[in-house]
């Protein structure tokens, strides 16, 4: 079952649900939308290797704007810090982002129940795109699981602006 | 909760889901087949500005097709007038779309309980792959809802086709920031 506005709300009063800065005014019938944050972070050597931390640029985006070129990749992240311990997270591009081109993820919608962080964005458009620090971008959506939960206890817990690729841990591990 | 194919029917019967033109061969196991109508919008600035309104330019897809190009981004619509006041939607391809290399509402497959709209697709290809006037496109998911309902009244409430991002709308000061 997903969550609708009000019962985001109420859970984030009764603690089952962290939305911090928690705004009512952002609350939509099903999600609440949450912000663009002004850190942005670009991988500058190709290509990507898994095995390795992948070297990149990171910059502060300025209140006038700044322009997401076509096929690149920019991960930025959430004002909010997010997340719950009771129900299970996807998360979208507001519907008047997404008509403007722009992907706020690359076929990675589902969170974790558990983790509680500022969620990295995948920001990648199709034509040049203007775009700004704090605009509401994306909207977070709940889910009511069925079973016995297992907190989220992964490399990314607690993530701050954006981060990039961490899989090169899950090779250390192995060697 | 998903909706099964039946109880999208059944729901549909007591006007608590809205699909219309309905075709009971569109049911599937747990969702509904959409197809796509007529009208597209591409946007024609250089650069896109999320703080002013795009500047559109609208096609027509005719019954002899219409060709989607590689590294454009079109907005299409719905032939279908859907929605529900108690369920959430979602939105996706079908198999048959996607496995041709098109992604439609790629960035923002939800749909709030409350709007009962035909929905705008954002639609692009991995290669070149012409469309038609009212093929099957996409399929649309019922979830349950939990908790007290609002409803949807944001502005693509009074959509009737496809319709461009109203972003600007939302008054943001350039210089003000967020």
């Amino acid at each position: 079952m997903i969550l609708t506005g009000p019962e985001i709300i109420e859970s984030c009063l009764k603690g089952k649900i962290v939305i911090e800065p928690l705004i009512e005014e952002q609350v939509n019938p099903n999600s609440y939308n949450f912000r663009l944050g002004h850190t942005f972070r670009i991988y500058d050597q190709f290509p990507l290797n898994p095995k390795v931390q992948n070297s990149y640029t990171e910059f502060e985006i300025p209140t006038e704007g700044y322009v997401l070129k076509p096929n690149c990749l920019y991960l930025a992240s959430t004002v909010e810090v997010m997340g719950s311990t009771e129900y299970a997270p996807t998360f979208a591009a507001r519907s008047s982002v997404a008509r403007l081109g722009l992907f706020i993820n690359l076929s990675a919608s589902l969170g974790d129940i558990g983790y509680i962080g500022q969620w990295t964005l995948q920001l990648f458009t199709i034509h040049p795109l203007r775009v700004y620090p704090g605009m509401k971008i994306g909207q977070i959506m709940w889910w009511k699981p069925k079973g016995k939960i297992k907190q989220y206890a992964g490399k990314y817990q607690g993530s701050q602006g954006p981060q990039s690729t961490l899989i090169y841990k899950d090779y250390e591990k192995k060697e | 909760m998903i909706l099964t194919g039946d109880e999208i029917q059944h729901e549909l019967k007591a006007k608590r889901i809205v699909i219309s033109p309905f075709a009971q061969e569109s049911i599937e196991p747990n969702s509904y087949g959409f197809r796509l109508d007529s009208n597209l919008i591409c946007y024609d600035n250089k650069v896109i500005d999320a703080c002013e309104k795009p500047i559109e330019h609208h096609y027509q897809i005719t019954k002899t097709g219409f060709c989607l190009k590689l590294g454009h981004f079109y907005l299409g619509s719905t032939l279908e007038t859907m929605g529900s006041d108690f369920y959430a939607a979602t939105l996706h391809a079908r198999r048959s779309v996607s496995t041709m290399g098109m992604w439609i509402q790629f960035s923002a497959p939800l749909g709030h309980t409350g709007a009962k709209i035909p929905w705008t697709l954002e639609i692009m290809v991995a290669h070149p792959i012409i469309v038609y006037p009212g093929m099957l496109i996409g399929k649309i998911a019922f979830w349950q809802p939990l908790g007290d309902c609002i409803r949807y009244k944001g502005k693509y409430t009074a959509s009737t086709d496809v319709v461009a991002s109203r972003l600007s709308q939302e008054l943001y000061s350039k210089q003000g920031g967020f």
